[in-house]
């Protein structure tokens, strides 16, 4: 499901104001049309992230700073090894 | 969930709230499910552990259960998804970096041929091209020209109209979409460039077509009209004789070619008889005899 800003905004319960400022440290990087800018359910969810990092655990801006940085590259890993695992197990059979 | 929240957080009935609270953040420190991606046991660890915070870190709720008002299965957290579940999926997610084996991919082979499909670094993410709408004058498509498009965040942007430009092609400007990030360059603005219809031309191909009214003075005896083209007024000459229908060509004035030249401009004549009645035209017409015997619906005149 696509969403506008403001159904984000609703969905996720970020602060306009705080969503600015994620979009200037390019923790959520929307995709932008003409109507402005559009969302997806893994933007809310990387939303709600992001809140579980800053209120339920108390990590500050720099902190989620890294770690998203640092969940973003675990990613990037996880699915090599998942290619990895398709073209092996391809192999095998 | 019906284990004690107290056990499940690991502190006793008389914690403080400060305990509560630091005892919770360690845990979901280790046990969030976006930290722990490959474990699919860390979901429910984690969520008990919020079910249990949700009641003891909430100082009336957790009064409330002390007091044995609520019960901890009231405490289960509604369900949603985890970020880990998006940024799994098989399409791609456009957060995921590879910088994590970048150094991997430098040398040649399976191994590194697989990795470098496999990335789809945000690192290097060419910005998206935005989308625009520009509504222009049809004279304005003709000729070309320069117009600018406030954007939504106060900037502009500069567009440069072709002459010759037709109703919804789109422009492409490199490099004024949105900036990509790392190596991925800035993507293309789009704009969908709408002509709005003018009430005196029409185009069809390069040629662009206008009906022009004269007087029947003019039709019959012929003579010099003044005719607008979207590059200005011209002079053209009425044949003698010229009727409704009859089109004159103006050469080079409609559109201009993609390949150099322009189409031309067909002018429409169009009898247009005076407003109110003249007696001296009704006179000269009923002793036009001539007039009466011809019938344009006959023969071969329409």
């Amino acid at each position: 499901m696509i969403m506008s800003r403001q159904e984000f905004l609703i969905a996720s319960g970020v602060r306009g104001q705080t969503l600015e400022f994620w979009l200037e440290q390019e923790w959520l990087i929307p995709e932008r049309t003409i109507t402005g800018m559009t969302f997806t359910e893994g933007d809310v969810a990387r939303a709600r992230f992001i809140q579980d990092l800053a209120a339920g655990m108390g990590i500050n801006d720099e902190g989620i700073d890294v770690v998203l940085h640092l969940v973003d590259q675990l990613h990037g890993m996880r699915r090599v090894l998942a290619r990895l695992h398709d073209e092996v197990s391809g192999e095998a059979t | 969930m019906a284990t004690n929240p107290y056990d499940v957080l690991g502190v006793s009935s008389s914690a403080s709230a400060a305990d509560i609270q630091k005892a919770y953040r360690k845990l979901a420190k280790k046990l969030h499910p976006d930290l722990n991606p490959g474990d699919k046991k860390a979901e429910e660890k984690f969520k008990e552990v919020a079910g249990a915070y949700d009641l003891l870190g909430d100082a009336e709720k957790r009064k409330r259960f002390d007091d044995g008002e609520i019960d901890a299965s009231g405490a289960d957290q509604p369900q949603h998804h985890f970020y880990r579940d998006f940024a799994g999926a098989d399409d791609g997610h456009p957060y995921t970096s590879g910088a994590g084996f970048a150094d991997f991919m430098d040398g040649e082979g399976p191994f590194a041929e697989l990795l470098k499909r496999s990335q789809r670094a945000r690192a290097n993410r060419r910005g998206a091209d935005l989308h625009y709408r520009l509504a222009i004058d049809f004279v304005d498509s003709i000729t070309g020209g320069n117009k600018r498009i406030t954007l939504p965040d106060g900037g502009a942007l500069d567009v440069k109209i072709p002459p010759g430009l037709v109703d919804g092609q789109i422009l492409r400007l490199k490099g004024k979409g949105a900036p990509g990030t790392g190596k991925g360059g800035p993507g293309d603005a789009l704009i969908d460039v709408e002509v709005l219809p003018d009430r005196r031309f029409t185009r069809g191909g390069d040629n662009i077509s206008l009906e022009l009214p004269i007087s029947l003075s003019e039709a019959v005896l012929g003579g010099r009209v003044r005719v607008p083209t979207p590059t200005g007024e011209v002079t053209m000459s009425v044949p003698k004789g010229s009727n409704t229908g009859t089109t004159l060509r103006l050469r080079a004035k409609g559109a201009p070619r993609h390949g150099g030249g322009s189409g031309d401009e067909l002018v429409k004549l169009k009898i247009v008889l005076p407003n109110s009645p003249d007696p001296e035209l009704e006179a000269f017409v009923s002793g036009w005899g001539k007039g009466k015997e011809f019938n344009p619906r006959e023969g071969g005149a329409s």
